[in-house]
């Protein structure tokens, strides 16, 4: 059965009805990341996609507020009409993870959806400036504001995005937006080797040059973004994004900084704009539904070593983002869980979540990084204040 | 900040005075950031807000000194950075010269150190004596580790240890009399010639006379001059320190009223904020409060009346120089740039060590008195100056000198030497 | 002194026991970290938030998490309050002890452990200050974007703690923005490790809760903070307006048009007077409003976004534009503005609020604030981040008349009701602590502020982390 609130005191009420039956809920918005995390063992779904509607957009103020199952695209393209953009650069997973549907944004929030950005200018998270949501009582909840600066009490914001539905409903959502640059621009560097590549970004990342994108695409992806051609070899790519003025003059000085690595050209606006859509949507391992996806976060400086060790042992294979930081790894069949989060705290830390796998394979292994007792302890105590019966999306995330 | 002094201590024209201070603190904090103790010990106590806090609590209370707020006042350099960095004005220095003479007043030390007190404040302002206990302290040098081994002793030996080990040279530069300018007469100024620092070094006074002759200016070392008090008034020594400071101002209103004076001319920063206080110490003093006010007036580090005589810019020289600004004269003098602009228009190329507002941890007598600290400051300065790898570091007291001086093995010369050089005088004696 | 707060009783059971608890500290600890001298505690009675101040029972100064850990799991055991300090510029009082509490001092916390150029990261003691941090960074070409104007001397611990801000914020973002990982001390005195060099939690995003908790979760330790690449240039601009309303106006209007300088900071007259008179920055002192835009990056870019900025100021009036010449004069620009507390106690005590409100309202409630302040029959000075909404107005007042403070701290609270209604909130970069504690119901349903509780309860069910602070002392559930 799926209830499909139209109000958030329709919500509440039905959230208090299941807690008062012990029902177990499963939490959905547009179903497009709906495979995400482990399987939710929950005898009914409450589902967002009836409380729609932005309620709020100041573009002078740079904030929006929005029902929390608005699409996605309905916020994009009022957006777009402002010329504003949300800066984190949300990504869609439907490609990757074979779903259908709309995304919510909602959705984006609860699973702190962030693309290449992410690593200058924040995650999901970081736009998010207040919420609406129901707890697990069936209590109407308001954390955070609509001001981008805002220390009054915890910070229950930042705690619910990214919970993926297990602490509570949400019902509306607060974000910032951001201008859309006037122009961008790609530099692509070609034939580098991963660990030279991750040396080429640091640099990069060093110069006073606002790269907002930072990518490495080896061999096996180049010709995987469909709209664009990238040159022979393997590629970097370094974004640039701002005034036209501004962004010709930087693509100038790292170009010249750049040609110490390797050959360089350049992508205009058009072909940027799609090749970092694609990046964003892990274009390369679309269409791969029974090959296991990692997305796994580490220091840039080893996500190469990460991929290079376990290159000697397992069928990978992989690209970069964030400066080197995020790797998306596809296996090519066993998931390898035990080898890869062996290497990943071997090598300092970080974290690996199962994006996809079929589902035999996800009923065997933890989607979610294992987290240390004390820390997994708190979670849950933090879980049990939120949603004391643990009525929301039982089982989808580790130990919560 | 809010204050609790009843009618009848505000009185008191110290109090007063002290009372007006505190209401300026507004407990910001930002204090904290640039004492030396508190980056050093990590303990509030021991920073500008914390004694501000354990003063106004004694003042208030009009509670006699006790070991606890004693300690932490003597951990205070007086190097007044936060003086610099306070965005209220708050007067930290008047207030701690207060505290100080409050202790002196209400609380008996240790015999050892109140010993040790009576010795420095009766030997080091005299330079005569100053020579004889050098010599002494050449001889028993090797006890310093003995001393090093109890507590209570340890000012004795760091005393030793700063000691000079080199034979010291006798000049009688120092004569009173009038020094006639070798070239056209530009001005007529007095020259403090000091207490310590013509016994440690006498060629820094030769070098300023030198300099000064020679640009035309006539140079008197008036009669009476004697040591500017700035050592006693440190320990809280009241009275000895104002009786300096009126035998300096009769010297000197002498010499303002038989020939007139453009300035004071001080080479040691460390007087040069006393002597610039003088104004400040006697304004209660009905008979001297005008002259001394007006000697304060007309006090001049070396290098601040030189910045106004225009000199030459002259070619440059492949010598780097580390400019090390004495905390007297950046933090109590707020002279900053004088003596860079200086020594780069005389063609050095000059360098600023990073960390630069922090004390070397010589500070008068602090060094002797609270070795430890002083130590890990002089370690921190000395790798701080390296790190700019100069050819060698010039600076304007010579606490400082002798303090960094025992620290590495880069020369360390007064800026003036480095002028009187680069303007037709000898190289400096520590260059060869 | 203003007695409107209350703190919550001391526990007598702890109180009574003092000199026990000072033993077991003493060996606990070494001997210059552990402070109970009934003189040399005085010193520790407040922070910045003046107005209030209460007596600790000890002080300690751990000089490693493990040595944090031996003192909270003491603490713990005994249910001794904990009050977290870094080097005490709280505004908000959020590190002003209680009788029956321990001060955990970072103040010797101050080592840089690692810079990592490669991952644009610095790790570093709770007690490193936030200057320090640019400083260290330096010399590889980077900084630490979070500047709260008390940079020079506030610590990362306390930065963390109050999630705090900045004039460039509005660029860069806040404390919980550039902060990548911690360790931290939870109440029982177990260590745990959150976030680290790598980007998002792997679970629920703790370390976001951790940031802006004001000492209420656990003690942190060591931070990893996210490094940038520092600017070309930067270049500070000052625009001179006739009145406070013209400047609000032409604020929103830059944010509107899509330029999103470094910073925008807002001085009303009294307050570019009080600024001009420490720093001699070369403010105007001939209008009624001043804004500071800075932009930066290379000369091209600088020139472009001021043009555009330049053309919108005209729009509103602007009487001056003076651009900053030369390095120095945009650090003396920088040094007024964030002295400028610190300065306003050269001619008068004051408190300092932290609203923020919506941008479209900075004009309305810019007025509305003076009303409030003239009703009481006080002055006040506007100082503050404009470009993102954040308002610091000081409220002047004299401290040694107790009506006048009482009056100050009655028009304070009304000027942040107005916030909130204006559709801001209480605190925007200063924390809630002490001095706004008494306010959160404005803000928050019961619901709202039940759950906050609930869900600090799970990190410390006992309340003995910095116990008086941040939620109403009525409504708190049972311990």
């Amino acid at each position: 059965m799926t209830l499909t609130p139209h109000t958030e005191n329709d919500a509440a009420y039905g959230i208090r009805n299941a807690a008062s039956r012990g029902t177990m809920l499963s939490i959905m918005g547009g179903g497009t990341r709906s495979g995400f995390g482990n399987s939710v063992l929950a005898e009914e779904t409450l589902s967002s996609s009836a409380l729609t509607g932005i309620v709020d957009y100041e573009p002078a103020e740079m904030v929006m507020t929005a029902k929390a199952g608005t699409p996605v695209a309905e916020i994009e393209a009022l957006l777009a009409v402002n010329r504003q953009m949300m800066g984190f650069e949300p990504m869609d997973h439907r490609a990757v993870m074979g779903t259908a549907g709309e995304p919510t944004i909602g959705g984006v929030f609860a699973a702190n959806v962030s693309g290449p950005r992410r690593f200058v200018a924040g995650a999901a998270r970081d736009s998010l400036l207040g919420i609406r949501f129901v707890n697990g009582r069936g209590e109407i909840i308001r954390a955070g504001g609509r001001v981008m600066k805002n220390v009054t009490g915890l910070d229950l914001v930042k705690l619910l995005a990214g919970s993926h539905g297990t602490l509570g409903f949400l019902t509306e959502v607060t974000f910032r937006v951001l201008p859309v640059p006037a122009t961008v621009e790609t530099i692509v560097l070609s034939g580098l080797d991963d660990q030279a590549a991750t040396q080429a970004m640091a640099v990069a990342m060093a110069m006073p040059v606002e790269v907002s994108g930072a990518a490495h695409l080896p061999q096996t992806v180049r010709g995987r973004f469909p709209s664009v051609e990238l040159p022979d070899g393997e590629a970097t790519v370094l974004r640039l994004e701002g005034l036209e003025a501004s962004v010709s003059v930087r693509a100038e000085k790292l170009c010249d900084m750049m040609r110490s690595f390797g050959s360089v050209s350049r992508l205009g606006p058009d072909l940027s704009r799609n090749l970092w859509k694609e990046i964003r949507d892990v274009a390369p391992y679309k269409g791969f539904p029974n090959k296991p996806l990692w997305r796994v976060s580490v220091a840039p400086s080893i996500g190469h070593q990460l991929v290079a060790a376990l290159r000697l042992e397992a069928g990978v294979d992989a690209f970069y983002d964030w400066q080197g930081g995020l790797v998306w790894m596809q296996m090519e069949a066993d998931p390898e869980e035990q080898r890869l989060r062996r290497y990943i705290k071997a090598l300092g830390g970080g974290h690996a979540t199962l994006v996809r796998a079929p589902d035999a394979v996800r009923e065997r292994l933890e989607a979610f990084h294992p987290e240390c007792d004390a820390v997994a302890a708190l979670s849950a105590r933090v879980k049990q204040k939120l949603d004391p019966d643990g009525i929301f999306n039982p089982g989808k995330m580790a130990g919560v | 900040m809010q204050t609790s002094f009843t009618a009848e201590q505000l009185a008191d024209p110290q109090v007063a005075e002290s009372e007006k201070i505190l209401r300026r603190c507004v407990h910001c904090g930002f204090c904290t950031a640039t004492c030396p103790t508190y980056v050093t010990l990590g303990n509030e106590l021991d920073s500008p807000r914390g004694r501000i806090y354990l003063i106004k609590d004694m003042l208030e209370n009009g509670r006699a000194a006790d070991a606890e707020v004693v300690t932490h006042i003597d951990r205070c350099l007086s190097c007044l950075a936060c003086v610099t960095t306070c965005p209220s004005g708050v007067d930290y220095m008047h207030l701690v010269d207060h505290a100080r003479v409050h202790i002196e007043k209400t609380y008996r030390r240790p015999l050892i150190d109140r010993m040790i007190r009576n010795v420095l404040a009766g030997v080091l302002p005299y330079p005569k004596r100053f020579r004889t206990a050098l010599a002494l302290a050449k001889v028993s040098r090797p006890l310093a580790p003995f001393f090093d081994r109890l507590s209570p002793l340890k000012p004795l030996a760091a005393m030793l240890q700063l000691a000079p080990t080199g034979a010291l040279r006798r000049s009688d530069s120092m004569q009173p009399g009038s020094r006639a300018p070798e070239a056209e007469r530009r001005g007529r100024v007095a020259i403090l010639s000091g207490c310590a620092q013509p016994v440690l070094d006498p060629g820094i006074n030769e070098a300023t006379i030198r300099l000064l002759t020679r640009l035309g200016i006539e140079v008197v070392v008036p009669e009476g001059e004697g040591c500017c008090g700035a050592l006693v008034h440190h320990m809280g020594k009241e009275d000895p320190a104002l009786g300096f400071a009126r035998s300096n101002v009769d010297a000197w209103t002498r010499e303002i009223e038989a020939g007139g004076l453009d300035a004071i001319i001080i080479t040691t920063s460390g007087c040069g904020t006393t002597v610039k206080d003088y104004g400040h110490m006697l304004r209660l003093d009905p008979h001297y409060a005008k002259k001394a006010a007006h000697v304060s007036a007309l006090a001049k580090d070396v290098t601040e009346y030189l910045a106004t005589l225009d000199l030459p810019k002259l070619n440059s020289r492949e010598l780097t120089v580390t400019y090390h600004s004495a905390c007297s004269m950046q933090h109590g003098q707020k002279i900053t740039m004088a003596p860079k602009n200086l020594l780069k228009n005389a063609g050095f190329v000059v360098r600023d060590p990073p960390e630069g507002h922090l004390c070397c941890g010589s500070a008068g007598t602090y060094n002797i008195m609270q070795p430890e600290i002083s130590q890990q400051l002089k370690a921190r300065k000395v790798k701080n100056i390296e790190a700019t790898r100069p050819d060698l570091i010039a600076t304007g007291n010579i606490g400082c000198m002798t303090q960094i001086g025992t620290g590495t093995s880069i020369p360390i010369v007064h800026t003036i030497e480095l002028l009187d050089w680069a303007y037709g005088g000898p190289k400096p004696a520590k260059l060869h | 002194m203003s007695e409107a707060i209350r703190f919550l009783k001391p526990r007598t059971a702890v109180v009574a026991r003092r000199a026990t608890i000072i033993g077991d500290l003493v060996d606990l600890l070494p001997p210059e970290c552990v402070v109970h001298e009934a003189r040399e505690l005085v010193p520790f009675e407040t922070d910045a938030f003046v107005a209030y101040r209460r007596l600790p029972l000890a002080v300690v100064l751990p000089k490693t998490t493990e040595q944090v850990a031996a003192v909270m799991r003491y603490c713990h055991r005994y249910g001794i309050p904990v009050i977290a300090r870094g080097a005490g510029t709280s505004l908000s009082g959020g590190a002003i002890p209680q009788e029956d509490a321990v001060v955990l001092g970072l103040s010797k916390m101050t080592r840089i452990l690692e810079v990592d150029p490669a991952n644009r990261t610095a790790t570093v003691q709770a007690g490193v200050t936030n200057l320090r941090i640019s400083d260290a960074v330096s010399p590889e070409g980077f900084f630490y974007a979070p500047d709260p104007s008390s940079q020079l001397a506030c610590t990362i611990g306390g930065n963390i703690g109050m999630n705090s801000g900045g004039a460039h914020c509005l660029k860069y973002g806040v404390t919980t923005n550039n902060l990548l990982g911690v360790t931290m001390v939870l109440v029982d005195g177990t260590v745990i490790e959150l976030g680290g060099k790598h980007l998002d939690p792997a679970g629920y995003d703790l370390l976001g809760l951790v940031c802006g908790s004001e000492g209420q979760l656990g003690i942190v330790t060591e931070a990893t903070v996210r490094l940038i690449a520092k600017p070309e240039g930067a270049r500070p601009v000052l625009f001179g307006f006739d009145t406070s309303q013209e400047a609000g106006a032409c604020v929103a209007d830059v944010i509107g048009s899509g330029i999103i300088p470094v910073a925008i900071e807002f001085m009303d007259k009294p307050a570019i007077e009080i600024c001009e008179a420490f720093a001699q920055a070369g403010y105007p002192l001939d209008v009624g409003a001043l804004l500071i835009v800075e932009v930066e990056g290379s000369e091209a870019e600088m020139e472009a976004t001021l043009k555009k900025i330049v053309e919108i100021a005209g729009r509103h009036g602007v009487r001056t534009v003076r651009e900053s010449q030369s390095a120095t004069e945009a650090a003396l620009i920088w040094k007024g503005r964030k002295s400028a507390f610190g300065a306003t106690g050269r001619i008068s005590d004051y408190i300092c609020m932290d609203g923020t409100v919506p941008l479209g309202k900075l004009s309305y409630v810019l007025e509305k604030t003076s009303e409030i302040v003239e009703r009481f029959g006080l002055r006040v000075a506007n100082v503050f981040h404009a470009g993102d909404g954040n308002m610091h107005p000081l409220i002047l007042f004299n401290a040694n008349d107790p009506e006048d403070a009482a009056r100050a701290e009655e028009a304070g609270n009304e000027i942040l009701k107005l916030c909130v209604d204006a559709g801001g909130c209480l605190t925007g970069e200063h924390g809630v602590g002490i001095e706004k504690r008494d306010l959160m119901r404005h803000q928050y349903s019961d619901a709202d502020l039940n759950q906050q509780m609930a869900v600090r309860a799970a990190f410390d069910p006992d309340w003995i982390l910095n116990p008086s602070k941040v939620f109403p002392l009525e409504g708190r559930p049972a311990a």
